[in-house]
């Protein structure tokens, strides 16, 4: 089951950077000035959402594992 | 604002001091380390949440950190921000520099145009004085030219009347000595000589010379 | 790659003896960690490679500061990296955010050569866990510290509690206190994991792809190579991400004496900007 749900996570982190990258090149492309204040934005959501999966990962499949 | 704030000299105490603090959590680090003190909570934090971390190594870290962190101030980054402050700050002192200079330049530029624009003016002055000069002398010259040659042609016309009437004289006389002569070989004599001349001199008088 | 074999062994010896051996045979007992992980010592020797390098490369930049222009590529390299990092710091901090610049170089270095020497040999001070958790530490304790300072202790802790509510309505301040207490440690947690994840999955990664390559007979080469633009990548983005967060943890809590100096003009801001 453990492979089958980090799959799983993986797929919901995937649409979740996904989404933002969207987001951020949506707005960079409407707004070529405001692409600095963008990137940073989006780089600081990219890692708060990359940090749900390294949960997932190292403490959720951890503690399941035993 | 400026960067002054960025620069915060590191006393030499508190690099000693920040080294030696790190020195210790690493002697603590490699003391918990060797003998094992939280080796069961190590294995306990594994167990229940499975990610591995060793205390000791953590300990090392901060105190590697604390002393890294005065150290890398005092050696390179402190230097480096009064380098770019210098730079920038030279930078501003070169660019007012040129901007005085410019200044003085443009200074420089209005007199020299201001003079330019006098010798213009007194040399446009004088060439016009001297053309005024010039043209004064002609009209000048030109008058005396012309009452000269006034003069001569009155003079000529004079000399031409005197000399008319010279010749006319000289011509009545002469036409009156060929008409009394005339006369005379007419009347051959008894003619009283002063009446006769003053009767012809009369009739010449009333013929109109035809000049 | 004997050698390289040999010289992590080496640095493992010490509490935790999961040789190289062990590591390729140890996929199904994936209790055990994968990689062997350093010692004490190993730890120790790792950190001091990075911090080597680190300093022979700002000696090296040392040479080429003056006062003109600097024409060394090291020095010119460092000086492009004090600029990004004060871009970072004042955009995100403020104006007075450029005395924590030396503290985001310093991490920002560290992070960059641990995860090049994470490509070359494969271990690195940053895929050790503990390590990241250190720092992790002292950027979090620094941000504490910090917001201690600008807002005094007590002032510091209101700050966790939340916006100021009746008198009634004390079990929910309790909440959000703890609440915000917890956030505070999952920034730790979220620092350290981001970096350990990415760079030590990022060796499992080329490791599992190795045994793709060797399974499926191609055993001269090594697919694991391949991801080495992506690691290359990540070794920036993981040093930026740390120093970005640090910034934005640092202007949480020490945003609120800006708002006091120049509330005058945000306010007028607000009443002229809706106008059209």
């Amino acid at each position: 089951m453990l492979p089958l749900a980090l799959g799983l996570a993986a797929i919901g982190c995937g649409i979740g950077l996904g989404l933002i990258g969207y987001g951020a090149m949506q707005g960079m492309a409407r707004q070529p000035e405001a692409i600095g204040k963008l990137q940073t934005a989006m780089l600081i959501a990219l890692a708060f959402v990359e940090l749900v999966f390294l949960l997932t990962v190292f403490v959720g499949a951890g503690a399941f594992r035993g | 604002m400026s960067q002054e704030t960025a620069i915060k000299k590191t006393g030499s105490g508190a690099l000693v001091g920040s080294v030696l603090l790190g020195a210790a959590f690493i002697a603590i680090g490699w003391f918990i380390t060797a003998n094992g003190v939280t080796t069961n909570t190590e294995h306990s934090i594994q167990e229940a949440v499975g990610i591995h971390i060793e205390f000791g190594k953590l300990l090392g870290t901060i105190g590697i950190f604390v002393a890294m962190f005065k150290v890398a101030d005092v050696f390179f980054l402190t230097p480096l921000f009064e380098a770019i402050h210098g730079r920038t700050s030279e930078l501003e002192n070169t660019f007012s520099e040129a901007e005085n200079l410019r200044a003085e330049m443009t200074q420089l530029k209005a007199d020299y145009e201001k003079r330019i624009t006098e010798t213009e003016n007194s040399a446009r002055e004088q060439i016009q004085a001297q053309i005024k000069e010039a043209q004064d002398l002609k009209k000048e010259l030109m008058a005396d030219a012309q009452r000269k040659a006034e003069e001569y042609k009155t003079q000529a016309m004079s000399e031409i009347d005197t000399e008319k009437r010279k010749t006319l004289t000289d011509l009545r006389l002469h036409v009156t000595t060929l008409s009394l002569q005339a006369t005379e070989k007419l009347l051959s004599e008894n003619v009283d000589n002063d009446r006769n001349r003053k009767i012809i001199d009369d009739f010449l008088a009333t013929v109109e010379v035809k000049n | 790659m004997d050698l390289l074999t040999r010289f992590n062994m080496l640095l493992a010896s010490g509490t935790e003896t999961v040789g190289g051996e062990a590591a390729e045979h140890g996929a199904e007992a994936a209790h055990h960690v994968v990689a062997p992980l350093p010692s004490f010592y190993g730890l120790m020797v790792l950190i001091a490679i990075v911090f080597l390098v680190m300093i022979g490369f700002l000696a090296s930049a040392k040479g080429g500061l003056n006062k003109k222009f600097f024409t060394k590529t090291t020095t010119k390299l460092l000086e492009q990296l004090f600029v990004f990092i004060e871009g970072l710091a004042v955009g995100i901090i403020g104006a007075h955010g450029r005395k924590y610049i030396p503290m985001m170089m310093v991490f920002w270095l560290t992070i960059f050569i641990g995860n090049l020497v994470a490509l070359l040999i494969h271990a690195s001070p940053t895929s050790d866990l503990s390590f990241n958790l250190g720092m992790a530490l002292i950027a979090v304790g620094y941000v504490q510290f910090e917001g201690m300072k600008a807002n005094g202790v007590v002032g510091h802790f209101r700050h966790f509690a939340g916006p100021k509510l009746p008198l009634a309505m004390i079990p929910i301040t309790l909440m959000i206190f703890i609440i915000e207490i917890i956030s505070e440690t999952m920034k730790n947690v979220s620092l350290s994991l981001r970096l350990y994840g990415n760079i030590y999955g990022g060796g499992e990664a080329v490791k599992a792809m190795n045994n793709l390559g060797a399974q499926y007979g191609v055993p001269w080469l090594n697919f694991g190579d391949f991801l080495f633009p992506i690691k290359l990548l990540t070794c920036v983005v993981q040093a930026l991400i740390f120093c970005l967060l640090f910034a934005v943890y640092l202007s949480l809590v020490t945003h609120h004496e800006e708002d006091h100096e120049e509330g005058h003009d945000h306010s007028a801001h607000g009443e002229t900007a809706p106008a059209h």
